[in-house]
């Protein structure tokens, strides 16, 4: 679907993948503008109701990207955002959203350049699947 | 009606060629809450933070949006403009308009629209912010540390030199760990207890520190800046003024036959004894299990033969309560027990020593005088060394602990001074040599004529009785897939380090984590060696992992200053502000956010049945909130509606 | 001085609810001597046109209980709105969906296809479905439309509280009934039962483990969980941490988990989601095989935490908000 530009929210941990982030803007990397970052301290931190809501507002896409294990600032966060990805995964179909528009990445401060493969990753994923529609139309009063 | 000041930075270039602020601007002045928008070439310097602060306080907003580069560089920046403007620094939102918008596009276009959204994001998400206050405790500048080896030393004298208070609590009735026992110590073959001893005068007669040996720890409650831990002395029966270390009592002991623990049992100790030669403090001990009097007979020879009315058989345990700002756990190693090896058979095998076994044999006021000798009395013709038993193994200790490999190399060096003519063999799997010098020995030792045996795992030799000495066949010798055999008078055994035996109770009475091994486990791998998952407590010495006598005294002596610098006397201690809090009138006390804390700032209030945050704890990472089924825990800054609020202004 | 006029209605609902009234017993004659009840379809035989030809406002409060999934459901609740001071979505179905909403996990499309064509004892080889005009012989014919998803109450008319429950339990009736006609309401938008957690009043919490950590998840069947001790130990899924108290824990004291009808405290608007996030924490994650295979014997996940709240999801635009109401 040529000329389709998926909106993409990122939540991203202040340690590392923001860090990570920040290094690939550093050396002037360039990635999709659609991908847009929602900082938190920990991936910890992001729980199912801020993906769903992100998904509700008009993300085609959902990336939650953290610390790799073992690595993270606050011990064991990254652990929690890992499992609840496992559980959300499961669910999300049900909700009508195909399971691979939420990713999970592990990205370190160093890491700028599996930070921008990841992005553009997703991003094609996303442009091949296509608009997620079910969340483009309000469910608003009346029949379909 | 909430006023937002918000502020555009161009950063020079940086901002303003890439994207087109007016753009911003214009679409800004249209926001909700939206009082001020304004413009500058470079917020961040001294000019631009004066601005900030005059438009601030100006317009009377009372929380901004700041538009410039990473919040990473410069959110503390912006945060003391708002202090200054007499705003709270909490009511601000940065957005990274720099190194994740204008820097990772060159379609000005694109870079405009999607600055345009985060800005809008930051603009939706302030209105949902919430002032918040940087609490301050009152604390405790004075430190416990746990263990009076190196690291525990080292850790006590660089606290004491700036005046602090320490507590230096060590179980056995001695200082100085395990180094201090060591005879010679490589690469430079000083001796031990030489090299340590004026460290040791200092530790025990300094003004500022208490050392407590014979003494455990109870109980520790409370938090950083406020520990109260509870300490247990046990009774030497020993009067530390009157006695002066003159060893009657000993001599005069009936108890002749008991196995002496500070040389593995190579030979025997009385009742009443002295560690090992030269242990400090200089006092003798009563040792409860073995002593008749104690075992209910009637016996006073101890008693009797001092000269100076030292002993004191009325002296009981003493609990002693403190109160610490901060813990340092240097406790210390324990030698990996080679006998566990059964095909190594030590234990089984009557000429099979463990390294440190030998390291006794070599010690002039040890067992056999210095001098390396069988059981039988003789003098050995060949001895032969394996490294890494039980190390490098999935069965045993999955790691390398660094230090036996050099060790062997000074045994294996002192064996050659000591018998000449010898045949020496070292069998080893890898040989590594860390740190600078540590090589030279090695390169020594080869020239003293000892042959080295490679093989794959050195667990993987058998040993086997052989007349009164051993067999030993080493498989794939040399990469040549072929087995070597060889037959030696005595075989040494080197040990890697394992956990010390209270490092598991230590641990978990404080709510530190260890790590797959045992070990305390460090903050972060690489950059807080330290420092554990609870604040407050640090971790020095092998206690934390295995490592030479200059690492736990680095460690100790870093483990310190990290303390000099946040406990200072006098000075509150400044908390997190963004910490997590939950609602007493909302939390149902289910308990879920407990569970997932790694500070365990979270408890159940009794009174209450709800959970509260200790926010000297609290590191605010949110974890919890995004936990708690009923939302009564919050992040604060970073709560549900905040969040929602920015997700909802991101995208159009 | 005229009786206060009481509306009762109901949309996609069981009829459970209009049972809820009945259950208040000898409470409910108290209730019908102090209003007069002007619709109540189940029970009394007020028509359409009465209500049309009411003045706006005349009635004090409407009870609408019920999910939105029909046309003429929207037609009757705007008309309600117009015609009421206060209207109060009644259970859980007018409140978040309620089990009408689990429809929102298929589409109309193939809700329609099962029902009417693929159900085995459905003989219909024309694939015939329902239509909202059809015309047989000289008669028109006229249906309401049936809707793509299962709205709440207020995604249709801007409600003014919510009587949480599958049913509201008794005292939940009763107290908001009173607190109507005393008018001594809470600020607009609130539901009418405290915003907080079931565990404070479950008998199973002391003995509640504060560290739980599942090797799997059971349904309620495969486990004999005593009745002082937590469902969640036992890997049984209970709503009780995400669903707000004040129901008398009915089912909890059934030696049943709780499963959510009172809907989320103000703080979680999402139910399914908030309780998900806290089931993920009964998992270790450092194990990532494990991580898996545990996920993986959540039977039903969707169906488990959005039992009542599907159409308060935040999955979708315009999610149940806390305080203030709608939108």
């Amino acid at each position: 679907m040529s000329g389709f530009k998926p909106k993409i929210v990122g939540f991203l941990c202040n340690w590392c993948s923001y860090a990570g982030a920040d290094s690939a803007g550093n050396r002037k990397m360039t990635y999709p503008a659609e991908f847009e970052v929602v900082r938190i301290m920990c991936s910890g931190r992001a729980d199912p109701q801020l993906v769903l809501k992100a998904f509700s507002e008009g993300a085609d896409g959902v990336a939650v990207f953290g610390c790799h294990p073992g690595d993270c600032h606050y011990k064991e966060g990254n652990y929690k955002a890992f499992t609840r990805y496992h559980l959300l995964r499961k669910l999300l179909p049900d909700l009508g959203i195909p399971a691979e528009r939420l990713r999970l990445e592990w990205i370190s401060a160093s890491e700028a350049g599996r930070f921008v493969e990841a992005v553009k990753e997703f991003h094609a994923r996303l442009v091949a699947m296509g608009p997620l529609h079910a969340n483009k139309k309000d469910r608003e009063a009346g029949n379909g | 009606m909430a006023p937002t000041a918000l502020f555009l930075c161009e950063c020079g270039p940086n901002i303003g060629e890439r994207l087109r602020i007016g753009d911003l601007a214009a679409a800004a002045a249209g926001w909700e809450g939206v009082k001020l928008v304004a413009r500058h070439p470079l917020l961040c310097s001294a000019e631009g933070r004066q601005y900030v602060e005059e438009e601030l306080r100006k317009s009377g907003c009372d929380r901004a949006v700041f538009g410039a580069c990473s919040p990473k560089e410069h959110e503390k920046t912006f945060r003391g403009c708002m202090a200054a403007a007499c705003a709270n620094p909490f009511m601000m939102q940065m957005v990274n308009l720099r190194e994740q918008c204008a820097w990772t596009t060159d379609d000005v276009a694109e870079a405009t629209h999607k600055g345009i959204d985060l800005l809008r994001a930051g603009a939706r998400r302030v209105l949902a912010q919430e002032p918040l206050e940087q609490k301050k405790i009152d604390a405790e500048s004075t430190v416990l540390v746990v263990g009076a080896g190196v690291a525990g030393m080292e850790a006590a004298l660089t606290l004491a030199q700036k005046g602090r208070q320490v507590y230096v609590v060590e179980k056995q009735p001695c200082v100085g760990g395990f180094a201090n026992r060591l005879a010679e110590v490589c690469p430079g073959m000083e001796c031990g207890s030489c090299m340590l001893e004026p460290k040791l005068d200092r530790l025990l007669h300094s003004d500022n520190i208490k050392v407590l040996t014979y003494t455990e720890i109870d109980e520790v409650l409370g938090y950083y800046g406020n520990f109260k831990v509870k300490l247990r002395t046990r009774p030497r029966h020993v009067d530390p003024g009157n006695c002066f270390g003159c060893d009657e009592c000993v001599k005069a002991c009936p108890v002749t036959n008991v196995r002496n623990e500070y040389t593995d049992g190579m030979n025997t100790r009385r009742a009443i004894y002295f560690a090992y030669p030269g242990a400090l403090p200089n006092l003798p001990v009563i040792d409860h299990e073995s002593c008749l009097r104690f075992k209910g007979q009637e016996c006073t020879a101890c008693a009797a033969a001092c000269p100076f009315q030292a002993i004191d058989y009325k002296q009981e345990e003493v609990v002693t309560e403190i109160s610490v700002g901060a813990v340092v756990l240097a406790t210390g190693f324990r030698p990996f027990d080679v006998s566990r090896v059964p095909g190594l058979g030590h234990g089984r095998i009557p000429e099979v020593y463990s390294s440190i076994e030998f390291e006794h044999m070599l010690n002039t006021s040890g067992p056999t005088g210095g001098e390396i000798r069988r059981k039988d009395g003789t003098a050995p013709k060949s001895i032969a060394f394996v490294h890494c038993a039980g190390s490098l193994s999935a069965e045993y200790n999955d790691y390398c602990s660094g230090t036996c490999c050099t060790n062997t190399m000074k045994l294996l060096h002192l064996a050659h001074k000591k018998l000449p003519d010898a045949a020496l063999t070292d069998v080893h799997g890898e040989l590594v040599y860390p740190g600078k010098g540590q090589v030279d020995l090695a390169r020594e030792v080869a020239k003293e004529g000892v042959q080295f045996l490679r093989t794959a795992d050195p667990n993987r030799v058998t040993v086997t009785a052989s007349g009164k000495g051993c067999k030993l066949v080493v498989p794939a010798v040399n990469g040549s897939g072929k087995a070597t055999t060889i037959e030696a008078d005595m075989v040494v055994l080197a040990a890697g380090m394992e956990p010390g035996t209270d490092t598991v109770r230590l641990a978990s009475m404080l709510g530190v984590t260890t790590d797959r091994f045992g070990f305390y486990k460090e903050g972060h791998n690489r950059l807080g060696a330290v420092e554990t998952n609870i604040i407050g407590v640090q971790i020095a010495g092998c206690g934390r992992g295995p490592a030479d006598i200059q690492g736990s005294v680095v460690q100790g002596g870093a483990a310190a200053g990290r303390i000099l610098s946040a406990l200072v006397p006098g000075e509150k201690l400044e908390l997190e502000a963004a910490v997590a809090s939950a609602d007493e009138d909302v939390c149902g006390g289910c308990k879920m956010c407990i569970a997932v804390c790694p500070y365990k700032a979270i408890t159940t209030d009794p009174a209450k049945g709800v959970a509260v945050v200790n926010a000297a704890l609290c590191q605010g990472c949110g974890t919890c909130a995004a936990t708690c089924p009923s939302g009564a825990m919050q992040a604060r800054h970073f709560t549900n509606m905040a969040l929602f609020a920015e997700i909802g202004g991101l995208i159009r | 001085m005229a009786n206060p006029k009481v509306a009762f209605y109901w949309c996609a609902s069981c009829g459970g609810c209009e049972e809820a009234v009945v259950d208040l017993n000898e409470t409910v004659l108290k209730v019908t001597e102090a209003v007069d009840i002007v619709l109540w379809p189940v029970a009394l035989d007020f028509k359409y046109k009465d209500v049309e030809a009411m003045a706006d406002g005349e009635i004090t409060v409407a009870f609408i209980n019920g999910a939105i999934r029909l046309d003429e459901q929207q037609e009757i609740a705007a008309l309600l709105r117009r015609k009421s001071q206060l209207v109060v979505a009644f259970g859980a179905c007018a409140h978040m969906g309620g089990i009408p909403a689990l429809a929102n996990f298929k589409d109309r499309e193939s809700i329609l296809s099962r029902v009417y064509s693929e159900v085995p004892t459905v003989v219909n080889p024309d694939r015939i479905v329902p239509q909202t005009e059809s015309v047989c012989g000289r008669h028109k014919l006229e249906l309401p439309g049936f809707w793509d998803k299962v709205c709440r109450l207020d995604e249709v008319i801007p409600v003014d509280y919510y009587l949480p429950g599958c049913p509201p339990m008794p005292d939940t009736i009763v107290n908001a009934v009173m607190a109507i006609l005393e008018g001594k309401l809470p600020a607009r938008g609130t539901v009418l039962s405290p915003n907080r957690n079931m565990c404070k009043e479950c008998s199973r919490l002391p003995k509640k483990p504060e560290k739980i950590t599942l090797s799997r998840f059971v349904r309620p069947y495969e486990a004999v969980v005593p009745d002082d001790e937590c469902f969640l130990a036992h890997g049984v899924v209970c709503m009780g941490p995400a669903t707000r108290s004040g129901c008398g824990e009915r089912c909890l004291k059934g030696n049943m988990p709780c499963r959510g009808c009172y809907g989320p405290c103000d703080e979680t608007p999402d139910q399914g989601a908030a309780m998900l996030s806290a089931l993920s924490t009964l998992i270790d994650g450092t194990d990532a095989s494990a991580t898996e295979r545990i996920a993986g014997s959540f039977d039903d996940i969707a169906g488990t935490v959005y039992r009542f709240s599907a159409s308060g999801s935040l999955a979708y635009k315009g999610a149940l908000l806390p305080k203030g109401g709608t939108k």
